[in-house]
């Protein structure tokens, strides 16, 4: 049995601490990194209990369950700093990703906690695979909130919309990770090309003033 | 695994693809929001079908919680509505037509009759967002009919955007007569009509970046929808 809430509070105190000793845009980004790892924290109890509601096997409860989950809990936060704070487009966007990032990173933790640190090989695969594949998913709803609508109305539609856009890339990376060989391969390798691409587009998707 | 679907669904994820691709390419090219929007309805359309597809072809059943794929199909009327209402713009300022009323008493008796079957929520949400999909696009369908009456100084490109409000229909169409015929399901033979009603729709993501090429054709730099969005300045306004 992991302790997951135990490795929770070791990872986050650190960051705790930092957000009261840093200022302005750096403890804004810790606070997102933290605030997506505990979404991941309760994404893990959410998903659990859903599971368990519908009487989903560990492998069911992966593929076809958490994706949503996930998102929707990746998405609670970033909403909250909206409607708050209402903040500028841009920062809008970084939170999406930062709180992406944290929550990739508690991911990994976890991953570690019950498969062991032996095969640095398939470990780098994984960790790499999941935290582009969680920045996808962030990067999808950021590019929506930066680029694709003014008016209210239109952002919250086209927010619900980005979000099953992304469960759906997430459910079909969980489909093949869950596999061995080949499928697993690309499932990993899906995202890392998407991050690449996007990378690669970014500077194209900011001179194109979407009209 | 059974191959008739199969081979649907690779034929729709090879239009869908195509429609993706297509736009993605048209939308860095003119920067045009709407291409975007078509980009973003046959990519999450898509998705949804290689989520199901690999989902047969590793597990050789359906998903037993069809929650990841109905988002992305869901996901993918949503961005067809924000499409037809990016590209009809401001609406004119005349009464709605009282025919629309009919509209919800077809999704909502459809809704009721698909009950019988199950998945509650499912069907409550794609009624939701079908009323809604059908509805705009009829409306901007009379809208365009109504101003070549009027004959009006738009009557070309209100031709134009038919094109795309019928093949929307089409596609709304072809969901129906889908989901209605998969509730008798015949097997995996090709008697069974919901093979060609479901190709039907995998012909209209084909359609669609021609009938929006043409729709955005004659509309000029600025059209009624980015009107809206821009201010006296030139600027594009930030948050309404």
């Amino acid at each position: 049995m992991t302790n997951i809430e135990n490795i929770f509070i070791c990872i986050a105190a650190p960051l705790i601490i930092a957000t009261i000793v840093s200022k302005g845009r750096g403890r804004r980004m810790l606070i997102f990194m933290i605030a997506g790892m505990t979404s991941c924290l309760l994404s893990s109890y959410i998903s659990t209990f859903i599971a368990a509601v519908q009487g989903a096997d560990l492998i069911i409860a992966s593929i076809e369950i958490s994706p949503l989950v996930e998102e929707i809990l990746k998405l609670c936060p970033v909403l909250f700093f909206i409607l708050v704070f209402e903040p500028d487009k841009p920062t809008a966007a970084d939170a999406c990703e930062m709180i992406a990032i944290g929550f990739a990173t508690f991911e990994n933790v976890c991953f570690l906690m019950i498969n062991g640190a032996d095969d640095i090989l398939s470990l780098a695969i994984r960790g790499f695979g999941t935290g582009a594949m969680h920045v996808v998913c962030g990067s999808i709803i950021a590019f929506g909130l930066l680029h694709l609508w003014d008016r209210l109305w239109l952002r919250a539609a086209g927010t619900v919309a980005l979000l099953c856009v992304a469960v759906t890339y997430h459910g079909v990376f969980n489909v093949l990770v869950s596999q061995t060989g080949a499928p697993m391969i690309i499932g990993f390798m899906i995202p890392l090309v998407t991050t690449a691409a996007i990378i690669f587009l970014r500077g194209r998707i900011k001179s194109m003033g979407i009209s | 695994m059974p191959v008739i679907e199969s081979t649907d669904n690779i034929i729709q994820l090879f239009t869908t693809g195509f429609c993706a691709g297509l736009s993605a390419y048209r939308a860095f090219k003119t920067g045009r929001h709407a291409w975007v929007l078509l980009f973003f309805a046959a990519f999450v359309y898509f998705l949804a079908d290689i989520y199901w597809q690999l989902y047969l072809v590793f597990y050789g059943e359906t998903p037993h919680y069809s929650y990841i794929p109905d988002a992305g199909w869901y996901a993918c009327y949503l961005f067809l509505i924000l499409l037809v209402n990016d590209i009809r713009g401001r609406r004119d300022k005349t009464p709605y037509n009282r025919f629309l009323l009919l509209i919800p008493v077809f999704t909502v008796g459809m809704c009721v009759f698909y009950l019988q079957f199950g998945d509650f929520i499912g069907n409550i949400l794609a009624a939701v967002l079908m009323s809604i999909l059908i509805r705009v696009t009829v409306d901007a369908l009379i809208q365009c009919k109504r101003r070549e009456l009027l004959k009006n100084d738009a009557l070309h490109t209100d031709r134009n955007r038919n094109g795309l409000y019928i093949s929307v229909l089409v596609f709304c169409f072809a969901e129906y007569a889908a989901w209605t015929t998969s509730c008798f399901w015949m097997g995996d033979t090709f008697a069974n009509p919901y093979f060609y009603f479901d190709t039907v729709l995998s012909f209209t993501f084909l359609i669609f970046p021609y009938a929006l090429k043409s729709a955005l054709k004659e509309q000029g730099k600025v059209t009624d929808g980015y009107e809206d969005r821009n201010t006296p300045d030139g600027k594009v306004a930030q948050n309404d």
